[in-house]
């Protein structure tokens, strides 16, 4: 048995050769496979080292935490790297050992910055993974799997791999431990992708994920050739199909040759990829109408059953403190206009107050000296300039019962919002089931061992008829109750 | 699991009209469909799920309706052809206007008549027969004749409805949509064909949604419980056992997969569905099947000798395994003690709501006072039964959790005897939110019962002697899942729940091992922008430049069980990534020329889910890099 996926079983701690998430913000994290090598790498003095906004980080100081740790930035020379690319920069802390590299060179804390070392996750590995494609975000798969019965001890079905998003969801899904021998059933996920180089970065990814127990990449067009196994049944339980034209890899997933197949390789025996002896579930996501159209229609000609297309709308909430107010803090994020019709009032009533002052004086003045006119409008321009600035600075005393103490994360109202773009549509999901084959010999068999006849009582409903007299006499009762009182 | 119906399993039958019907199926029984009609249960048990049948009429001499199981191709016949004509070219489009038009019948088309949510073809016609009996049947039929011809129940339905049809009006100044939809309002009525479903998670969650009690399970769509359950990471997480393993595998992966520890806080208030749909996540919902005949399970319904099965079919069916028959014979004294045990729960939990009312967690919790493991070596009475890994752990705060909806999966929570055959019987343990802060106060985890020597047991009666077992063993389960949970490194936190989620996060969150999610559902979205704002950028900022009075000095480790003030409710450095979202899956009709999104579907709560990371701060005072300096760090990094 291969070691344990760290998406199945991580640990306690982050470890050396094994796949880390290093998160930088909420829309920031980084996949790392923690490396151990000492001596220089790609110019480094410590080791393999993330460079990020936040700092630098040699993998040195990621490995062997706890899951969860919050790990502090390194100084980190980048001396050599920088004279390589001729491009010094003057801020780094000057070091002079960057030359002997050989060694272990134990990284020094840096007085600022940081990151979260997080245990990967299928939902964190869609936000970070590298995109091929166009791929299956959290809230599709979570639903489909669900629909689709994806659980432990399954066997899935996708088709095509594409960028691997579905691929860590379902494995995660369906997973009920690792097969201990070659027989040894347990849940599996066969997965399949035409495009070569896709299908090789799909394989490099399960192996260094420790999921090749788990997961089965076959390089292969599914339109054409099916969903066999080096000739063998994958004995598929669910299905998921995210292809341009799933009602081309459908007749493949029958119970029996399809007629379109007839015609060539009559003589060998066909194989269904689906397991036998249960109902199986299938979904296909497409992103257009016609696609869905077409692949219903597949469908039903092919005995696919309760037959039903959703969409999922989704959306992320930002949360926020919406601070409006005149004496809210004069930073970003605040809305300096009055919080109330009474903040207005007030103000408009100080603005007033200042400028009946003013003008009062002024009148005074202008009995006196009536004959300058310009520079009096202009003193009355400065003045309510003068009056606004005023007013506000007046406004910014708290009110009574607003204590001063309160932090500005407390302060103004708090409300949500809907993030700034949505993802208004993903792609269509048709969700359809395949039941099992009856046949009249097991009808018979069953029979046999379930005979009918003896039935003593009758359980289920009870028509509309019968209720209604029921409910009748049931408020007839009520009532008696109620006037017996 | 669900390849055949199994006796007694709970089934929802998909009627005509859209409509469950959800039952257990009993062996032996008549189900009726009310107006549909009905079948005995024999004829579903041992025969796959989602098949179509109708029911047939009787057959001469025999008192019951058999079964005929109705192929795709005639459910979908009319869709397919219309499809095909359809997409003729100058061939005639349906659409919606058309519904009043006199336009006629195009010959040689057949009606569509499908059901519109499901897509399936529920009836067809047969024109020639149709327009042969148009010329008989001119006027409209009263109800009486209606009815008359529902006793007659002839060919499931289909004559009646083409009758009805016929007698409507004069088929030919219908037009084929007007028609179509005529004959579908009344195939949905009458016609006799159901479909048999499992009741798993998502058609139970359906079911409690759009036709049970929507409200007692928090209004929690499908599409919550799918996000909850992916978010929280909740998966298989162990090699004690799985429903679906074949074999019964040795051990040994344990030790490989050490600290494989997949244990789930949970917080439900929805009656157990978060708890189902959790363990089925697991793989420890459903029990085992087992192939049996109508007779091994009547012979497996007899009651054992001299008593009486005291818990009805289930608990005395689910026979034995090793530890099992001790606990069947037990049984009936036990039944006895669960309802005085009940009785004390219900007196004790009125004291434990006021307690909690009142005083909403103050204890701080101490993990590591608490060691795991009681002192097993005294008697087996204290090897508890449960399961290391992959477990769900229940907290709760009425005195007995209130599980009800698992009794659909055959597990019942309030029963002592709960065979061990039951997965969730070993892997789910439940305890009060009292027991978890202060189990001091809990009688249940104090109370030791004083071991007694085998000799001394010997001279007492069985009632007695088995009395003492019972209560030794309750103990024991007690004291081990209070204890384990207190030591917490728990994989993952799920709630779904009415209580205010500062609280539960006050409390869950110590328990959580370092980089395990959390997901928290809620109705409404106020209770969980609440928890996202103590969580704010600026808070923890604050928190750490400045920290509160009481905060400022102590260790990460300290600070884990931080009281909580007005400022900073919660340690806002023991999470991260505090996020909120939303999700509503839209049904569409997919039909030949008239594909749409359903015209209406439920409202009620739209439910939000709270998302997050447990994190490990690190010791001493940190700063993060701020804007200014970074720009020039960048270039360095890139
Ligand atoms: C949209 S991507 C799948 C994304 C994937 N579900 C994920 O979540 O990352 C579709 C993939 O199907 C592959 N594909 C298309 N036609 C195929 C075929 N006939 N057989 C196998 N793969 C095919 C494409 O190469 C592409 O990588």
């Amino acid at each position: 048995m291969t070691k344990p996926s760290p998406f199945l079983n991580p640990g306690q701690t982050t470890k050396a050769g094994s796949l880390a998430i290093v998160h930088l913000s909420r829309d920031n994290l980084v996949p790392a496979i923690l490396d151990d090598t000492v001596g220089e790498v790609n110019g480094y003095a410590e080791g393999t080292v993330i460079n990020t906004r936040f700092g630098s980080f040699p993998h040195s100081t990621l490995i062997g935490q706890p899951w969860g740790s919050q790990i502090r930035a390194s100084v980190v020379d980048t001396g050599s790297r920088g004279r390589k690319r001729k491009v010094r920069d003057d801020t780094d802390e000057p070091s002079n050992d960057t030359e002997e590299a050989a060694s272990a060179k134990k990284p020094a804390t840096a007085a600022s910055g940081f990151v979260h070392v997080l245990p990967p996750t299928p939902e964190i590995w869609t936000m970070s993974l590298p995109h091929r494609t166009q791929v299956v975000y959290t809230p599709d798969y979570s639903y489909i799997l669900h629909r689709i019965r994806a659980r432990p001890g399954m066997r899935i079905i996708e088709a095509g791999a594409g960028s691997g998003s579905f691929t860590h969801a379902s494995v995660r899904a369906v997973y009920n431990g690792y097969p201990t021998a070659a027989e040894d059933r347990k849940g599996k996920v066969y997965s399949f992708e035409f495009n070569e180089a896709r299908f090789q970065a799909m394989e490099r990814e399960v192996k260094a994920h420790d999921l090749s127990d788990l997961v089965q990449i076959t390089h292969r067009d599914v339109y054409n050739d099916g969903f066999l196994v080096n000739g063998e049944s994958p004995e598929a339980d669910c299905v998921f199909l995210d292809l341009p034209a799933p009602w081309k890899a459908l007749p493949h997933l029958s119970r029996h040759r399809p007629a379109t197949e007839a015609v060539n390789g009559q003589d060998q025996p066909w194989v269904s990829p689906l397991r036998s002896d249960r109902a199986v579930h299938l979904c296909t996501f497409s992103p257009c109408i016609e696609q869905v159209t077409r692949t219903v229609d597949a469908m039903r000609r092919l005995g696919w059953m309760e037959i039903e297309m959703v969409e999922v709308a989704h959306k992320r909430i930002g949360v926020l403190r919406e601070r409006v107010g005149l004496n809210m803090p004069g930073d970003r994020g605040s809305n300096q206009s009055p919080y109330d019709v009474a903040e207005a009032v007030n103000r408009l009533r100080e603005v007033e107050g200042r400028f009946k002052e003013f003008h009062g004086r002024n009148q005074k003045a202008a009995k006196s000296a009536n004959d300058d006119d310009v520079d009096m409008n202009d003193s009355v321009e400065a003045s309510a300039a003068e009056t606004n600035g005023a007013g506000r600075e007046a406004a910014a005393e708290p009110p009574s019962d607003n204590a001063p103490s309160v932090p500005s994360f407390m302060m103004g109202r708090l409300v949500h919002r809907t993030e700034p773009e949505i993802k208004t549509h993903t792609s269509y999901l048709v969700f359809a089931v395949l039941p099992q084959e009856w046949t009249e010999e097991q009808e018979a068999a069953a029979f046999e061992k379930w005979p009918c006849g003896k039935e003593s009582k009758v359980i289920g409903s009870l028509d509309k008829e019968t209720r209604k007299k029921e409910k009748r006499e049931l408020l007839k009762g009520k009532k008696k109750r109620k006037s017996e009182k | 699991m669900h390849s055949l119906v199994q006796p007694d399993a709970w089934v929802a039958l998909k009627l005509p009209n859209g409509t469950l019907r959800v039952l257990q199926v009993t062996p032996n029984t008549t189900v009726s469909l009310g107006k549909y009609g009905s079948f005995p249960s024999n004829l579903i048990i041992h025969r796959p799920y989602h098949l179509t049948y109708e029911l047939q009429d009787k057959r001469e001499g025999e008192n019951f309706s058999r079964l005929r199981i109705v192929p795709a191709s005639e459910l979908y016949a009319d869709i397919l052809t219309s499809s095909a004509s359809s997409s003729a070219p100058g061939s005639p489009t349906l659409a919606p206007e058309d519904d009043d038009a006199d336009a006629e019948l195009p010959t040689g088309v057949e009606y569509s008549l499908v059901d519109a949510t499901s897509g399936a073809v529920v009836a067809k016609t047969d024109r020639a027969a149709v327009l042969d009996e148009a010329s008989a049947l001119r006027q409209t039929l009263s109800v009486e004749e209606i009815e008359a011809l529902k006793q007659d129940g002839t060919n499931a339905g289909k004559d009646l409805i083409a009758k009805l049809m016929l007698s409507h009006t004069a088929l030919d100044q219908k037009t084929e949509y007007s028609l179509a939809k005529y004959k579908l309002l009344k195939t949905k009525k009458y016609i006799r064909r159901f479909c048999v479903t499992p009741l798993d998670v998502p058609m139970f969650d359906h079911w409690l949604l759009e036709e049970k009690d929507p409200i007692k399970i928090l209004d929690m769509r499908e599409e919550m419980i799918a996000l909850l359950g992916c978010w929280a990471n909740v998966h298989y997480g162990g090699v004690d056992r799985c429903e679906n393993a074949t074999d019964e595998e040795p051990q040994a992966e344990s030790t490989a997969l050490d600290h494989s520890a997949g244990r789930w806080l949970v917080v439900d208030d929805t009656g157990g569905l978060l708890v189902a749909a959790m363990a089925e996540r697991l793989g420890v919902l459903y029990p085992p099947e087992k192939e049996e005949t109508l007779e091994t399970y009547l012979e497996s319904q007899k009651p054992p000798q001299q008593k009486e099965a005291a818990s009805g079919p289930k608990s005395s069916k689910d026979e034995p395994d090793a530890e099992a028959p001790e606990e069947a014979t037990e049984d009936a004294s036990m039944q006895e003690e669960a309802k005085v045990e009940a009785q004390i729960d219900e007196t004790k939990e009125t004291d434990v709501k006021a307690e909690s009312a009142q005083d909403p967690g103050s204890h701080g919790i101490n993990p590591k006072k608490y060691p795991t493991g009681g002192p097993r070596h005294r008697s087996n009475d204290l090897a508890v039964p449960y399961a290391q890994s992959n477990t769900l752990t229940l907290l709760h705060h009425n005195s007995q959790a209130n599980l009800s909806f698992l009794r659909y999966y055959d597990f019942d929570n309030t029963n002592p005897a709960q065979p061990l055959t039951h997965p969730l019987a070993t892997n789910l343990m439940t305890l009060t939110w009292l027991q978890l802060l202060d189990p001091t106060a809990d009688t249940a985890y104090m109370a030791e019962p004083p071991a007694v020597t085998p000799e001394e047991l010997r001279g007492w009666k069985t009632n007695r002697r088995g009395n003492y077992h019972r209560k030794r063993r309750r103990w024991a389960r007690v004291r081990h899942v209070v204890d384990t949970t207190r030591a917490g490194g728990f994989s993952g936190l799920v709630v779904a729940s009415t209580m205010d989620p500062i609280s539960v996060m006050k409390h869950a969150v110590p328990l959580l091992a370092g980089g395990a999610p959390i997901a928290i559902y809620s109705q409404s979205v106020e209770a969980l922008t609440a928890l996202v704002d103590c969580y704010s950028i600026a808070r923890r900022t604050a928190w750490i430049s400045n920290p509160p009075e009481g905060a400022a000095g102590k260790t990460p480790e300290e600070l884990e069980t931080w009281e909580g003030n007005d400022e900073f409710p919660l340690n806002p450095t023991l999470v991260l990534g505090a996020a909120l979202q939303t999700s509503r899956v839209r049904k569409w009709q997919v039909l030949p020329g008239r594909t749409h999104p359903l015209m209406t579907s439920k409202g009620g709560a739209e439910g939000y889910i709270f998302t997050a990371w447990r994190v490990k701060p690190a010791e001493g005072k940190i700063e993060a890099r701020g804007k200014g300096r970074h720009s020039k760090r960048r270039k360095v990094g890139e």
